[in-house]
Formats: C-alpha cells, structure tokens, sequence
C-alpha cells in the first residue's frame, strides 16, 4: 500500500491496461453513470459516489445470448456465443464487490454450475476504487462492509484526493499491475493517510443496525406491517433492476425465419406475471406478496440459503424508488413489529 | 463447457400426439440420441419448441417404459399452443430431467399408497402409479382417487379402465358436475376420502393437482391419523431456468426446481406460500 500513482496519470494508467485486456469501467452517459467494456482511459468516470446501475452487469449482463440455433437443422446447429477477452473489471466500489461475493453462490459451485457467469468472473481482473465520498443513503457498514474495504479485490485503489494508494492483492492482479507498474511511485506515508481516510468515510455513514432483524422476520410474514409498507409501491421494479444482488432472470427465444436464439435477461419479481403459473395460478399475486418477498428476500431469505446477506447497503433503492420505500426505514420498522 | 449443457436443450422427437380434451393433448417423444431420459416418476423437464421458447412440463411415463418419454400438456401460453401445433416427425429440445421424484424407491416401498388427484394432476402421478404396477411386488395396496370438473376432463379414461380392473387396485372418480351419461360420484376430491380404508401407519399419500385442492385434502388426511411425515405433495411453479438459479419458483429458501416440485409435507408445512 506504499506506493501510490498521481491522479493526472490514472487514464495513462487505464490506457496501458486497456491495451492488453477489455476494459470495464464507469463512464458518464447522458444523465447516468454506466460500466461498459471497451472504453479509454480519458472517458473514466468516478467522480459519482457510485454508479447508477450496480456493475453486476459485467457478469450477469441485462441482456445476454446463452446460444444461437437454426430450427431447420435437426439438431438445431447450436452455436455458442464466443467466450471473450480478458477483461479488467475497474472502478468497482467496494458494496458492488462484496455484492459479487454474495451471488457468485448462486452461480457458481452448486450442482448446476453456470457457465456464462462463471467463465466472465474467471476471465476478469477486478481493480476496486475505494469510497472518496458517501451518499446519505450508504450503510455498507451493516453488513459489515466499508467504503475503503478491499474483499473481492484483486487490485485496490485508494482515494486520497489527488493520488490513488494502490494495493495488488492477489497473482491475478499483480499480472495487471506489471502494466502500469512504471505510474507507481513510493510513498510511505500512504498507509496512513488510507487509515485516516476509512475512519473518516466509516464516521459519515448512516449507522443501520441489522441485528436481530432476520430472527424478526423469521416471524414477521403474517404482521399487517408489509401491507401498509405496500401500499405506496408502484411495482416498478427499479429497486430489483440496479441492485447489485437482484439476480432473478427470464429466459426467452427471439426467432427471425429459421435462426433464432436463447436469452436470458433480467427480471424482477415485481413483475405481475413473475410467479404466475400456467394453471392461473399466481403466489404473489399483489403488492403485499411482492413487496415483502423482497425485503424478506434481502433479509432473511438469501442467510438462509447462503448464509450472506441479501443486501450489502449501497442505497441504490432507496435512492431512485419513486415513492421512497426505504430498506433503511424497513429495517428500523421491523424492530418494533410485534 | 460442461455447464454450457445445463441450459442447452438435446434435440427430442415427436412421435405420438392424440388429444385427449378440449384443451390436454397426449405427446409421446423420444430423444435423438437414442438413450433413455433417467427420470424418476414427479420429475419434470424443460421443453422447447424452437423460436418459440421453453416451458416446465412434468413427464407422465414411468421410467420403466424404455424407448420414450411422454406427456400431458394444457395448451395455456406460447409454447404450449406452439406444442400443440407440431406433429410426428417434429423436433423439440428437452433439458433435464430436473427436480426430485416421487420417493418409489425409498419410503413407498412395501407401504400401501393412496394417490389423491385432481384435474391435470394425474400427469406427473401417472408415471408412479405404473411404476408402481410394473414393480407390483414392491408395494401394497394402491388405491387412487381421482377429480375432474366434468366428465369430458377426465385424462387417461382407458388407463384408469385398466387400473380399475388390475387387483389390490382401487380406483375412485368423482366430478364437479355431472352430465346425463355419468353415473359416477359427484362432488369435490374430497368427497371421495371417508369412502376409502387405509391404515395411516402403512400408508404413503401423494396428492397433486391444483392449488386449491391441497388445504382441503391434508385437512382430511389429518382427520384420517396420516402423519405429515407419510404425506408427499407435488407443486406447481413457473420454472424458469429449472437449476435454481432464476427465481421465479422461489419460496422462502427454498427452489421449487430443486428440492420440490415433490416435497415431504412436514418439510413445507410452515413454509410460507408453499401451499
């Protein structure tokens, strides 16, 4: 962590690794911060707290081909979409890293492992840009994150001011970090200046306390609470869209004359059709199902599957909800349901 | 690219069709590749019609017919009417078998059953009930209680013929509504419990059918002494991606893709929005 590079050299920075890998990073379109592939190091964005849109994207892409076929084939001459570069995952906040850490479960290591996710974490080197700010609405910290955490790295870049404190965490990062290893200049002071900085961000956050609240929930599902929470929601579902936990997906077929392909896109469970079953039957069928199924799902559903956390309080939700439903707020609420 | 092949489809072809209502067509199919499928009765697989897209459909032969596979399928949305539509020769693709099984070859063995369906139902229960026939031995009494709103709903008329006729077999239909030719029972499914004896300590039930049918019918086992535990329910869900990634069947924790569609009562009993 003693070494540092100069602010003014961070797009020469980028440029050198955009050389040999893809790069993913943050970049400013229209009124909305975005990761995309493919950008140069002067377009790099990371002036906003944190991106609109979480960057699970890079792993789960809203939209994504799972194979091409031709029906009039017998075998329907399934072709499947090319793997891609090495890429270099960089500007991640440190949530959106432990978000990451909390779905992989979901893809990768069960019976049914799955390839697309998996091959993109595999061919990706995550470079984290720690907090140089905090919005109102960022409570990492309860579910034991940080705006200067580290977990998920393979390279973090610390923010303090007009350099970055860089630490290589693991083999796959040093790789990249050969690339712009002449940007680094030694500063012994760094550390310190890291420390103070997380004890700085750490003092800014809104303190959220989740203890005890999944136990609550646990018998919480028939409390008249989730009804009244409900009742504002609009099911517009996008609290579920730039989550970077909402995992949920549809799978479709889009087919012109004899080629067609599989997708695979994401949905939301506040859909109305989301658990709607072929016999009619639907078991979420309004507002009270769906908006508790979230918060239950982020609460208590996920530690009971996975043993992680649902939700890693980036505040995306309850920033863009359209009606301020609030996890914040549900979290403080559900402590004193009885 | 092993993983690939969880959401790739094998190619499958259609050999048999035959409607069977106005709405439940019969589909026999076999996979191109020759081998058998290796699904257990309760288990259900993903078919696709080709540009149209794909659906859970539960199997309805037993395992222990080699060669083919066959369905039941309600024509409801896109790929079912897409379905409906092929015929012999036509090609689908077949991902799975997925989800756990009716427990044959566990805790029914050497237990009486009683099958308790309603409507549509009696798909996925009717690879059990021949497995059952072509392991007779294995098991005690079957008895099958079987619903349908009207007398032109009923599925299988010839099957349930020959089950009737088979002995230590109990079959007994009811339906909603009558018509003139039916002199059958006439009542909901539960209508049909008080008329059956079964002892409960050696009885496994199964019940499958629509969604409404379940409170009522465990009310009644319950009444009946059954314990939860000798209980198996089969669920319906919409199953997207079938390997318990996608969602859209989750209840609590649980993926009904993976540890359903056939649970053990006692497991789901205080999970809610199970039943």
């Amino acid at each position: 962590m003693n070494k540092i590079i100069k602010k003014d050299q961070l797009a020469a920075v980028l440029d050198s690794i955009a050389a040999k890998y893809q790069l993913i990073a943050p970049v400013q379109d229209e009124s909305t911060v975005l990761f995309k592939p493919g950008v140069a190091g002067k377009d790099v964005v990371l002036d906003a707290v944190n991106s609109t849109v979480s960057p699970k994207g890079a792993f789960f892409p809203q939209w994504e081909t799972m194979y091409i076929y031709n029906t009039a084939e017998a075998d329907f001459a399934i072709k499947y979409p090319e793997e891609g570069p090495d890429r270099v995952l960089f500007g991640i906040r440190p949530c959106d890293m432990m978000a990451l850490l909390h779905i992989d479960p979901v893809f990768i290591g069960s019976k049914f492992g799955d390839y697309y996710y998996e091959t993109k974490r595999n061919k990706t080197t995550i470079i984290g840009v720690s907090c140089a700010k905090v919005a109102h609405t960022c409570f990492c910290s309860t579910f034991g994150g940080s705006p200067t955490g580290n977990k998920g790295a393979d390279i973090m870049f610390y923010d303090l001011g007009d350099k970055y404190a860089v630490e290589v965490i693991t083999d796959k990062g040093k790789a990249v970090a050969d690339l712009f290893s002449k940007f680094l200049v030694d500063d012994t002071g760094a550390p310190a200046e890291v420390e103070a900085k997380a004890k700085e961000l750490a003092s800014l956050l809104k303190p959220v306390d989740v203890t005890g609240v999944k136990e609550i929930m646990d018998g919480a599902f028939e409390n008249p609470y989730w009804k009244e929470l409900s009742r504002k929601c609009l099911n517009c579902g996008v609290c579920t869209f730039i989550c970077p936990t909402c995992h949920c997906f549809d799978v479709v077929d889009e087919a012109y004359m004899c080629d067609g392909q599989r997708v695979r896109c994401w949905d939301t469970c506040m859909a109305k059709d989301f658990n709607l079953a072929a016999g009619g039957h639907n078991t979420r069928p309004t507002k009270l199902e769906k908006v508790r199924n979230r918060f239950m799902h982020k609460l208590k559903y996920h530690l009971d599957r996975y043993n992680l956390a649902g939700c890693v309080g980036c505040g995306r939700c309850s920033q863009k909800c359209p009606v301020n439903l609030d996890i914040t707020q549900v979290i403080s609420d559900v402590k004193a349901v009885k | 690219m092993s993983n690939q092949d969880i959401y790739v489809p094998q190619p499958a072809t259609l050999l048999k069709k035959q409607p069977m209502t106005e709405y439940e067509t019969f589909y026999e199919f076999k996979l191109d590749s020759g081998c058998e499928l290796g699904h257990g009765p309760g288990q259900f697989l993903e078919i696709s019609v080709p540009g149209i897209g794909e659906a859970p459909i539960s199997i309805s032969s037993s395992p222990t017919q080699a060669g083919i596979f066959q369905m039941v399928v309600r024509r409801v949305g896109n790929v079912t009417t897409a379905l409906s539509k092929l015929g012999p020769g036509d090609k689908v693709g077949v991902r799975g078998p997925f989800g756990t099984k009716f427990p044959v070859d566990e805790v029914m063995k050497g237990k009486d059953i009683l099958l308790v369906c309603g409507g549509i139902g009696l798909v996925p229960v009717r690879s059990a009930i021949n497995y059952i026939l072509d392991n007779r031995r294995d098991y005690g009494r079957l008895t099958i209680l079987y619903g349908v709103k009207t007398p032109a709903d009923r599925l299988f008329a010839e099957e349930l013929a020959q089950w009737k006729a088979t002995p230590e077999v109990t079959v007994l239909e009811t339906v909603d509504r009558g018509d003139e030719a039916w002199d059958g029972h006439v009542g909901v499914i539960t209508t049909l419990l008080p008329l059956v004896q079964i002892n409960p300590a050696q009885t496994i039930a199964v019940i499958c059918g629509p969604p409404v049918m379940y409170r009522f019918v465990l009310k009644e086992l319950a009444k009946m002494a059954m314990e939860d535990e000798s209980i198996f329910v089969s669920l319906e869900r919409r199953m997207k991606c079938g390997v318990g990634k996608c969602g859209h069947c989750q209840m609590n924790d649980l993926y009904v893709c993976q540890k359903g569609p056939v649970f053990k009562y006692s497991e789901i009993k205080e999970v809610m929005e199970a039943i």
